[in-house]
């Protein structure tokens, strides 16, 4: 009736800047660059998996992690947590923490196993505001003819986010997911909505709740020996940006080097609405592009080893996604280096 | 050794050599198969890796698909993956990762043999597996050959 599972990964990056750190998560206190010369923090985790199927209509999943975040620790947090019912083997609803199918790769995006890459694309990647919500959701799959469409629906969520100096609270999200399979070729198109507020947890201000609408489109071709892949996402709060990467991948043996372009918009800020403080102009203007080069390499059953050199530039008026850089520091238009290198597994 | 035998002998191990070879690909030679019981006569190679992928859970005549894989690392396997669903091992186990880890999920029941495959197979009309075109027999219907 249970089954247990799990998956990991170990890696360290290094970047060339030094006057902000290079995190892949706004929920990291520090990384590679300015904080630290070598970081395990970007790459690094395990994560338990154990299923519970009770009748073959009820299951149970639950996943725990242990990766870096808010608090500068490793502490546990469970990842996973929903009861299934399956009204047919194509038809379900769950209640409890769910990931969100925002992207092709954001519910498996901590299973660095599951992609050639080393961690999923940073401009668009960030972009996912939410990885997990609590609350209640849908699946309906349906083939026509040699197309398989699977719709998936979140029909009420909640989710908290606490960074070392602020919080962020969602409610009321719901969202609309379809992917369609036809041979080779994957389409992922979703849309939702939330309200968002946030908290400075030193002076205890809050903001005011802020409708979100996030559409995301992605499309992928693996007819085998190669890949291509690209997604685009257009988010709109009191800002509107958007994001997207191409990659592309070849496989010789057990070898697959890539290349991804990704990138991301400055947000502009929509009229009608009251001057923005000068954080949220900070906060919006995040505009930075990449161009990663890597390598996975399948040297074993079931664990892969990658190195990844990425050629990361901000914006003209952007600090990019650097953290930690110092108050009267502008690195507008900088350019910087990053290499890393992981082993990820599965078991 | 006269020198007639000689010769033959030297045309003979080629030969020899040429017919191991036919027999090491003909030993190769997956097909896929259902139950002689069961009503399916042919299946397009597309819906039999949507099965073993688990994104199907329904045969062509609509019953229930139960995939019966074979052993990790054998060459029949790595056969009908490459041939049937274009992924190597190392694809395969990344695909079923994200199925696992994003869910509940499970990759199909595997069996150590051909024959064991093919037994379970005869057994179960909703059955669907793959052999060595060597070891099929009349208890199972051979519904494509890749």
């Amino acid at each position: 009736m249970f089954t247990f599972g799990g998956f990991g990964s170990l890696g360290v990056s290094h970047s060339s800047m030094h006057l902000g750190d290079y995190t892949l998560d706004s929920t990291m206190p520090k990384g590679a660059g300015l904080s630290e010369d070598w970081s395990t923090g970007n790459d690094s985790r395990i994560a338990g998996h154990l299923v519970a199927k009770f009748t073959p209509k009820v299951s149970a999943v639950l996943q725990v992690d242990s990766e870096y975040h808010t608090g500068n620790s490793y502490q546990p947090e469970v990842e996973l947590a929903s009861v299934k019912y399956a009204f047919i083997p194509d038809a379900y609803i769950r209640v409890g923490r769910i990931a969100l199918p925002t992207f092709l790769d954001s519910d498996n995006r901590d299973v660095g196993y599951t992609y050639a890459w080393i961690h999923p694309p940073l401009e668009l990647y960030r972009q996912l505001a939410i990885a997990h919500s609590d609350g209640v959701d849908a699946m309906y799959r349906v083939d026509i003819g040699d197309v398989g469409n699977t719709i998936k629906a979140i029909i009420y969520g909640e989710n908290t986010i606490e960074r070392s100096t602020s919080k962020s609270i969602s409610k009321d999200m719901w969202g609309i997911f379809d992917t369609i399979e036809y041979g080779p070729t994957i389409t992922h198109i979703g849309y939702q909505e939330r309200l968002s507020d946030s908290e400075n947890l030193q002076t205890g201000v809050t903001g005011a709740w802020v409708r979100n609408s996030d559409l995301s489109v992605g499309v992928q071709y693996d007819p085998g020996n190669w890949f291509a892949m690209s997604e685009w996402i257009q988010r709109k709060s009191t800002t509107k940006l958007s994001a997207m990467y191409v990659s592309a991948g070849y496989r010789v043996k057990k070898f697959t080097p890539y290349l991804t372009y990704s990138q991301n918009s400055q947000g502009s800020f929509l009229p009608g609405l009251p001057p923005p403080s000068s954080s949220s102009i900070r906060l919006a203007n995040r505009a930075q592009s990449t161009v990663s080069l890597g390598l996975r390499w399948d040297f074993m059953k079931n664990t892969d080893f990658k190195l990844q050199y990425d050629q990361v530039k901000l914006s003209d008026n952007s600090n990019g996604f650097l953290a930690n850089v110092p108050a009267n520091v502008s690195l507008y238009g900088a350019k910087f280096h990053v290499v890393s290198a992981v082993v990820d597994f599965v078991f | 050794m006269k020198p007639l035998e000689i010769i033959r002998n030297c045309l003979t191990l080629p030969l020899l050599l040429a017919m191991s070879t036919v027999t090491a690909s003909a030993h190769a030679d997956v097909v896929v198969i259902v139950s002689a019981k069961s009503p399916i006569t042919s299946i397009t190679a597309e819906q039999t890796a949507r099965i073993f992928l688990g994104k199907v859970s329904t045969l062509p005549d609509d019953g229930d698909a139960v995939p019966i894989d074979q052993a990790e690392g054998s060459a029949i396997r790595d056969e009908f993956y490459s041939k049937v669903v274009h992924k190597n091992s190392s694809q395969l186990s990344a695909y079923w990762a994200k199925v696992i880890f994003t869910g509940d999920g499970r990759p199909p029941e595997k069996l150590e043999s051909n024959v064991a495959v093919r037994k379970a197979v005869a057994n179960n009309p909703n059955a669907i597996g793959y052999i060595d075109k060597n070891a099929v027999n009349r208890s199972v219907r051979v519904i494509l050959a890749p």
